[in-house]
């Protein structure tokens, strides 16, 4: 019998797929999802609902009278604080104070939040195969997609939900109009929750890698962050065309709009359809941005550990660094014309830029850039526990190369890397405000500036390299969740009733807020100590412990 | 016919992964799929699967059409990947289920049965599975369910001999039911062992189709004699090939339809002793790999 019949072009056979088959197996794919991110999903609703309530509280103690709450709002009335989390518009209320403090931190978190939940059941499903294999049962085309935005768009109700009760509960509303206030402050979170989830959605679509997804989807969300940073600081104008401004601008215990609302719910909408568009288009384990052939030999200095982490680090790295530079020409441009608000609010700055006058203002944005490169750093060294996990650094480990040296080599990436992105941020920001007011040598000042908290960066690197050695298994997200921890800390931290001294060792307050600030060196010394002490204590135990693949 | 499959191709960008693919899995009999690396059998599967659009051919799968009525086929059908994928934090009975029930009920004698039989712990989570383990994790899911046909695709890789085993023996039990199979596999002697059929596939385009018996025609006999007066004559003859002689044992071989003749010249010649070895499957597949059959697969590319 021969089967070479003529290989002849036939037209494309395939026909069009029944819309009723798509979603077949959905609800079993709910169960799954329900059952693989339970504790991620409680997690979300608890720390989320249980921040708003704790300011809630707090604040309830903290601002007994009308006139500590006027008092609170002309102090809250800065460009710093416009810019960081935007200003309430009903700011001298109880409501309003809370709104300033916590509605910002929330519904990034979330929107964040809800785009890596999708990624984690979508495109890294397809990156791994499990997609595959799942599809190659009763399942239809969108089902597990579908699946897992309606239980993430659940938790994004939920969430919102838990804050409207605590709001209620908490009598966050003024006098005489309901829970209006309450209501629209939950409805506003999952709003912008809900634009994570769609941006995820097509994130997961378009990039081909489950990194590539989160990546893009984090640089989209931060995105829609800096848009409404800079109409915020202006006119307002560019705060409509970012999601996260509609949602501020639904003005919980102020104009309480709901119409917003819309504007939020037909974007996420859009952005579904357009997913669902593109998985029904597109090839089971591709994206739209397709892989290209790369070269057939590698260069030499790729075969040392330091340059294959260079090699495969080269996306983020440059990401970062155009992040970076992104940042500080925005804050370089907008710190002249915020200088003159600056003189207004008067002593009332003392609060969030610990200071007043522009060097204030230099120092907080400063330090948002040394947040930035520690960001960064963090990222870089958690890869040592990612490569061990997936195995990829037996082969290495295989070969004549020692355990610590290999990790010494891949540290020299955050180490090396974030000084780098800190003296570019710091000189780009100082050399663009420098050219605002005719002074060049801003570039050096604030190159300087920048430069003080690399001993903080390292200290997160330290603290991930020591969880690498000594916790491998759960490394990874005890890592992001301490350097969240200290952030929180940061912005929340007298909510939470932690002590002052507890607060100023922080890695990140404790180094000298400069051009506020004059330099000293004692905090720097003992930092970079202690991150040298962590990472060798991480490393030592890495020697002698297991190799685990995780 | 469960699959019928003239013609596919499928184009990744600028890279044709198949062009013009044939190949045919008769009801009730297991079909070996052989080629190398990167000749394009995941690509078929995964047209086969709807995971792939295919960009011409014509592809039939029980019937139906592969991608338009994916889910409806997919309940008659199982799949095993040769590299199995499991959540870390689920257990490996878990993912069973899942997978299983995506597609009807699940029976749970049968599961028992099957993790039985591949001694697999179905309580452990599968981040602490080996490659082997998670194997055998997407094997129960397919045998345990009720499929009409089963795609595999190297479906042993990873298993030790011992589990070997459990799978031949599976796979005869899925053949003795009336079910099909797709085999698509390395291991010579698991396809010889259990395939009706094999068809082997070259660079996207098929270049042997036929039962295992069709094909040996295709080759030669591998015969090795001892003759004390010597077997010098035996060369000369026609349909004998790659005549060699070593301490006195004469080894060639030798054409199908020659076969008559040079058995009889070699029995005048009073033998000691005589040995005739049928081409074995990893023969045949090794002249396909060389470079004999690539100058005809190459012939249909433009």
């Amino acid at each position: 019998m021969t089967a070479l019949l003529p290989a002849t072009a036939v037209d494309a056979p395939t026909g069009t797929r029944r819309p009723s088959d798509a979603l077949a197996g959905l609800s079993t794919m709910v169960r799954l999802i329900v059952r693989r991110n339970r504790v991620r999903l409680a997690v979300w609703v608890v720390v989320l609902v249980g921040m708003f309530s704790f300011i809630a509280s707090y604040y309830h103690t903290l601002f007994p009278t009308q006139q500590s709450l006027d008092e609170f709002a002309a102090v809250s009335n800065t460009p710093g604080i416009k810019a960081m989390t935007g200003l309430s518009a009903a700011a001298d209320t109880l409501g309003g104070a809370v709104w300033t403090k916590g509605w910002m931190t929330i519904a990034v978190s979330l929107a964040i939040g809800a785009a890596f939940l999708v990624t984690r059941t979508g495109r890294a499903d397809e990156e791994e195969g499990r997609t595959e294999l799942l599809r190659s049962r009763m399942l239809g085309l969108h089902a597990y997609a579908t699946a897992s935005w309606l239980v993430n768009g659940l938790l994004c109700v939920v969430v919102g939900a838990g804050i409207a009760l605590a709001s209620a509960s908490n009598n966050l509303d003024p006098q005489g109009t309901g829970i209006a206030g309450s209501l629209i402050f939950g409805a506003s979170i999952a709003g912008v929750g809900l634009v994570g989830l769609g941006v995820g959605a097509v994130a997961g679509q378009v990039a081909s890698t489950s990194r590539g997804a989160n990546a893009l989807a984090s640089a989209v969300i931060i995105g829609f962050y800096v848009l409404r940073m800079v109409g915020d600081l202006g006119n307002g104008a560019l705060s409509w065309a970012s999601p996260i401004g509609w949602g501020q601008q639904m003005q919980p215990y102020g104009g309480n709009r709901w119409w917003p609302l819309a504007l939020l719910l037909a974007l996420a909408a859009v952005l579904l359809a357009l997913a669902t568009l593109i998985e029904s288009r597109r090839d089971h384990g591709s994206g739209l941005l397709a892989e290209r052939p790369g070269p057939a030999d590698a260069q030499s200095r790729m075969a040392s550990p330091l340059g294959l982490g260079l090699r495969l680090q080269r996306g983020p790295i440059i990401g970062w660094a155009i992040a970076i530079v992104l940042t500080s020409l925005l804050f370089g441009s907008i710190v002249d014309a915020m200088n003159t608000f600056l003189t207004d609010a008067g002593g009332a700055m003392a609060n969030m830029l610990r200071g007043i006058g522009v060097n204030a203002l230099l120092a907080l944005l400063a330090g948002m850039i040394g947040l930035i490169a520690g960001v960064f750093a963090t990222q870089s060294a958690v890869s040592l526990r990612t490569d061990e996990a997936s195995e990829i650094v037996e082969i290495q480990l295989a070969g004549a190369l020692s355990r610590t040296r290999w990790a010494l080599e891949r540290l020299l990436i955050p180490a090396v890397g974030s000084a780098a992105l800190l003296l570019l941020g710091g000189g780009g920001f100082g050399a663009v405000y420098g050219s605002t007011i005719g002074d060049s040598s801003q570039a050096v000042t604030m190159a300087g500036a920048a430069l003080a908290y690399w001993p903080a960066v390292m200290i997160l690197v330290g603290i991930a390299v020591a969880l690498f050695g000594w916790l491998p298994s759960v490394a990874i997200p005890v890592t992001w969740g301490v350097m969240a921890s200290m952030w929180f800390a940061m912005m929340l931290g007298e909510v939470f009733g932690l002590p002052t001294w507890l607060l100023d060792a922080l890695p990140f307050s404790a180094v000298p807020y400069m051009p506020l600030e004059a330099m000293s060196w004692t905090p720097l010394v003992i930092m970079t100590t202690v991150a040298a002490l962590l990472i060798w204590s991480g490393l030592d135990r890495f020697a002698r412990r297991d190799v685990r693949p995780g | 016919m469960a699959v019928e499959i003239e013609g596919l191709t499928k184009n990744f960008g600028s890279v044709r992964a198949l062009r013009g693919l044939d190949l045919s899995v008769p009801t009730g009999q297991v079909t070996g799929f052989l080629g190398p690396n990167g000749s394009g059998k995941t690509t078929t599967i995964r047209v086969l699967l709807g995971l792939l659009r295919s960009d011409g051919g014509r592809v039939s799968l029980l019937g139906g059409d592969p991608w338009a009525d994916a889910v409806a086929l997919h309940r008659r059908i199982a799949y095993v990947p040769g590299d199995v994928t499991l959540w870390p934090n689920l257990t490996g009975g878990e993912a069973i289920d899942i997978l299983v029930r995506l597609s009807g009920s699940l029976d749970p004698k049968r599961k028992a049965l099957m993790l039985d039989r591949f001694e697999l712990n179905p309580t452990t989570k599968a981040r602490a599975y080996s490659k082997g383990n998670r194997q055998k994790v997407a094997l129960v899911a397919a045998l345990a369910s009720d499929a009409e046909l089963l795609l595999l695709d190297e479906p042993t890789s990873g298993l030790d001999p011992l589990m070997e085993a459990a799978f031949t023996e599976s796979i005869r039990e899925v053949k003795a039911a009336g079910k099909s199979v797709l085999l698509s596999s390395h291991i010579f002697a698991e396809v010889e062992r259990l395939a009706d059929r094999v068809t082997i596939i070259r660079d996207g385009v098929t270049v042997e189709s036929g039962t295992i018996a069709e094909l040996r025609h295709l080759t030669r006999t591998q015969v090795t004699t001892l003759i004390d007066s010597g077997a010098a004559g035996l060369a000369s003859l026609p349909g004998v090939h790659d005549f060699v002689t070593v301490d006195g044992r004469a080894t060639f071989a030798v054409d199908d339809a020659a076969m008559p003749a040079v058995l009889a010249a070699v029995a005048a010649l009073n033998p000691r002793s005589l040995v005739a070895n049928p081409p074995s499957l990893e023969a045949l597949f090794l002249r396909h790999y060389g470079n004999e059959l690539a100058a005809l697969a190459g012939g249909d590319r433009k």
